[in-house]
């Protein structure tokens, strides 16, 4: 069986300024608009390359407006990818084990209003990776075009 | 490319209406805590609060965030918030935060208000 290499799709750079994570959101959803996905899973991918961009402008990069996130987007077989890198070094503090957030105790004030972000963007798309060679720090997002057990528990 | 947030109050008997448009982020939090403000100014009468995002067509974390403020604040002051208008595709992250189990869901602004506030005599 013949193996098809990955084909990327387009690769941009943004400047760290809040707000532009719709920039990436748009240009993104334009890529793969024809890829396959259906309307809701294309709006979860959405919503997940714009918290995932917004985490790179704002705790990766600082909002530094100088300081560019890198943007790519490949197809894989049946996967797409897209790779959001900012030179945030190691990974931002307590990501890997930051604390679920919790309505309820949110509501209560035993924790912030805030911290949705990553648990947003592992909620809405089919895998979630994150890579760092001490100096740049990307997330990888993983979107299956043709559905996936993960969209079953909706 | 981006359109902020605007929010326009109106009181009915009992009910508080927020209707929201543009874009429900960071940036929305002075607008939507001024909204809030207004809309129960009317007093202790006001039990409910509706917020409509019929007109809103991007909500982020730190929206969430915002919405998860404001709730915070209406339960502190005893008030029941219900949100109208959601796109599927916001109704489901309303699910997956567990907002939906705090505020009640109606699927457009008049349902909302017609089972909010009593017919008119």
């Amino acid at each position: 069986m013949t193996q098809v290499a990955p084909r990327r799709l387009d690769t941009f750079t943004l400047a760290s300024e809040p707000g532009n994570e719709r920039l990436a959101l748009a240009r993104v959803a334009g890529v793969v608009k024809d890829l396959g996905l259906d309307g809701r899973r294309l709006e979860r991918f959405k919503t997940a390359v714009a918290e995932a961009t917004m985490n790179a402008i704002e705790h990766g990069n600082g909002n530094r407006q100088e300081i560019p996130v890198e943007v790519e987007v490949t197809q894989d077989g049946d996967r797409i990818v897209v790779a959001i890198t900012d030179q945030g070094g190691r990974a931002p503090a307590g990501e890997e084990n930051r604390e679920e957030p919790d309505l309820a105790r949110k509501l209560d004030g035993d924790q912030s209003p805030r911290g949705w972000g990553l648990f947003l963007i592992r909620n809405m798309v089919d895998a979630m990776e994150v890579t760092t060679d001490g100096q740049r720090h990307t997330i990888w997002l993983t979107m299956r075009t043709g559905g996936a057990a993960h969209d079953e528990r909706m | 490319m981006t359109s902020a947030c605007e929010a326009t109050t109106r009181v009915l008997p009992g009910t508080a209406v927020i209707e929201l448009s543009g874009e429900v982020d960071g940036a929305a939090a002075t607008v939507l805590t001024a909204a809030y403000e207004r809309a129960v100014a009317e007093g202790p009468g006001i039990s409910t609060v509706v917020l409509d995002f019929a007109a809103v067509d991007y909500i982020n974390s730190t929206g969430i965030a915002l919405i998860v403020s404001v709730l915070a604040r209406a339960r502190a002051e005893r008030r029941k918030v219900v949100a109208s208008g959601l796109s599927p595709h916001y109704r489901e992250i309303f699910d997956i935060t567990r907002l939906s189990d705090f505020i009640e869901l109606f699927p457009d602004l008049d349902r909302a208000v017609s089972q909010l506030t009593p017919p008119a005599a």
